[in-house]
């Protein structure tokens, strides 16, 4: 048990790193392929839902990290 | 030579540039970032399962390997591969963490292995092993499925001059696009290897991030999908360098004061191939 624990974390550790990130980008692709296959949404929307998540994503994680500091 | 089959050569030449020039660029910045032996070492493991895959399927490749699955599958792990390392970049041109200096690192252990007599080789690292490998599989994969619509067309059109003959020529023009870009990339990798570090880790996580976009929405949406094809790339990657810039400008104010002011020494030291 201790041993597979190791691996999935290595392997999370390997592929993300970064729970928040996998979690945008999931969603991202997710519900772009949601929109984009059952939806049949335009092109349009689909982009900027998917790219939305991403960007959204990367300012989440990074606000965390700005979390409880003062500003200069 | 017929006019037919220069088009059929011109066609497969450009076409193939473009996906060469795309693999070549993740192999170039790995290459640059991280070291040279992992590049290579994904680049040659894809280039095996390439021949594998081409040998076993030959000319119904284009039928049996799903495209879209794997533009998907590669798109989704190079998001998650940039915004890893443009996450870190950020934070370190915001001053919030402090610069990496993996040349000095570098240098002491290099220097520490001499003393010992031992020769240095330069880690493989697994992260730019499977990313040179990832694009170098999906990139050379389109290459064959090029080569393989192209020359078939030309086959099918009928013309008793291709007629045959068309899967070769259209190789020779892809072989041509692998010529001139493999040229070019020898002859940026000198300058590239003088930018300091963390604006190449910056660019790399930009590139990923773009074609990560990029490839993946291809994958859940098709081929089409982007404004005018392969022109939307050099767009996205505008687009996350003006979010990441605004980023950086946003995260400043929070820097530690001491730690702010190294942070806008980018041009600090000159790259070197580092070990992670």
């Amino acid at each position: 048990m201790n041993r597979i624990t190791r691996a999935v974390k290595a392997t999370y550790n390997f592929f993300a790193g970064d729970m928040i990130l996998l979690v945008a980008v999931a969603l991202a692709f997710g519900l772009g392929g949601l929109l984009a296959g059952a939806l049949h949404a335009p092109a349009l929307l689909v982009g900027v839902v998917l790219i939305g998540l991403i960007v959204g994503g990367l300012v989440t994680t990074l606000a965390r990290e700005v979390r409880g500091r003062p500003r200069n | 030579m017929t006019g037919q089959l220069w088009a059929v050569i011109i066609a497969s030449f450009l076409a193939s540039t473009v996906e060469f020039v795309e693999a070549f660029t993740i192999v170039l910045v790995i290459g640059v970032t991280i070291n040279w032996r992992s590049s290579l070492a994904g680049m040659g493991l894809a280039v095996v399962a390439l021949a594998v895959i081409v040998g076993i399927f030959g000319t119904a490749l284009v039928k049996f390997v799903p495209i879209e699955t794997l533009r998907l599958v590669v798109g989704i792990l190079l998001v998650l591969f940039g915004l890893k390392w443009l996450k870190k970049a950020i934070l370190r041109y915001a001053g919030l963490k402090a610069l990496h200096d993996e040349e000095a690192i570098y240098e002491e252990q290099v220097a520490e292995l001499k003393a010992r007599g031992e020769h240095h080789q330069a880690r493989i690292d697994p992260f730019g092993v499977a990313t040179s490998f990832k694009s170098v599989l999906l990139e050379g994969l389109e290459v064959a499925f090029i080569v393989i619509t192209f020359g078939a067309q030309a086959n099918v059109a009928g013309s008793t001059s291709a007629s045959g003959r068309g899967i070769l020529l259209a190789t020779v023009g892809a072989a041509a696009a692998l010529l001139l870009v493999v040229g070019a990339g020898a002859l940026v990798r000198a300058p590239l290897q003088r930018v300091p570090e963390n604006m190449l880790k910056f660019v790399v996580g930009i590139m990923l991030t773009s074609f990560g976009t990029f490839w993946g929405a291809e994958g859940i949406a098709g081929e089409d999908f982007w404004w005018h094809g392969d022109l939307a790339l050099p767009l996205l990657v505008v687009f996350y360098l003006v979010v990441a810039g605004l980023l950086i400008l946003w995260l400043r104010p929070y820097a530690p004061k001491k730690a702010a002011s190294t942070a806008g020494q980018m041009t600090a030291q000159p790259h070197g191939e580092v070990a992670r």
